[in-house]
């Protein structure tokens, strides 16, 4: 975040003839420079020490996020042989490694950055998956006219659900459960 | 496994020179105990746990490259 002080406030007498102060608050959209090295630092030291072997490509791009305006995001994108093992059931060691490089690059940077890890196209793939399921699965309730709950996912996984079926005028979406076992019930529109 | 969680610990607390962790070789394969400032246990545990449970994940990959099983304790 960025603040500005527009007009500085005065305390008054006792409270009287106090003024608030105006700041102007803008959310941050560049990432600080030479941000992309220092994440990349940080991944190829955690993946060193886990004792695995992979290469990494930093690269800083705009992301679109809803709600307008564009802010950059950090991407760094691992390759290599066997990473299986980095991407774990449903991707979760991924977003482990995700999450403690955000960590160690915000502590160390004093400084929010999205940063996001992708290994061997894995979270692009899934998107794609996931859409596709999306999809299908929304044929099904319309030709059945009744409601389908997907299996249990992670609040990114859902997410790409939800948009996916946004627009469709024919059903709804919502997500019910408790945290790991959270899933996505699609619904017919009531017409 | 040690210098993966002493790297992760010590970059995201107050007090890196505070932090020790100890390694240990049982039957039940690795225990990791790790050590760190009263002010900092919060960090390394993080909101419901996160952060300690991220650091677990990690080491089981570790662990399940060499075969063996490990756990982390924070103290």
């Amino acid at each position: 975040m960025e603040v500005t002080v527009v007009k500085e406030g005065k305390h008054g007498i006792l409270g009287l003839g106090a003024e608030e102060a105006t700041v102007r608050v803008q959310p941050l959209t560049k990432v600080p420079d030479n941000m992309d090295e220092t994440a990349k630092g940080v991944l190829e030291t955690l993946l060193a020490r886990m004792g695995i072997d992979a290469s990494v490509e930093a690269e800083t791009k705009a992301a679109v996020e809803g709600g307008g305006g564009a802010s950059e995001v950090v991407t760094l994108d691992v390759s290599g042989d066997d990473l299986g093992i980095l991407i774990g059931r449903r991707g979760q060691t991924l977003f482990s490694l995700q999450y403690v490089v955000r960590l160690i690059v915000a502590h160390e940077t004093k400084a929010r950055v999205p940063v996001v890890i992708d290994v061997e196209g894995y979270k692009k793939r899934r998107y794609e998956a996931l859409q596709a399921l999306a999809h299908r699965m929304a044929e099904q309730v319309k030709a059945r006219g009744r409601p389908f709950t997907l299996e249990p996912m992670m609040a990114y996984e859902r997410r790409i659900i939800h948009l996916a079926l946004a627009d469709d005028p024919d059903v709804t979406t919502e997500s019910v459960g408790e945290s790991q076992a959270r899933k996505v019930v699609i619904t017919p529109r009531e017409k | 496994m040690k210098d993966l969680v002493e790297y992760i610990a010590k970059a995201i607390v107050n007090a890196p020179d505070d932090v020790v962790v100890t390694e240990e070789t049982g039957d039940e394969g690795t225990t990791l105990k790790l050590q760190v400032a009263d002010d900092d246990k919060g960090r390394v545990i993080g909101k419901q746990g996160r952060v300690a449970q991220a650091m677990r994940t990690l080491i089981r990959v570790m662990a399940a490259k060499q075969g063996t099983r490990a756990t982390l304790e924070i103290l």
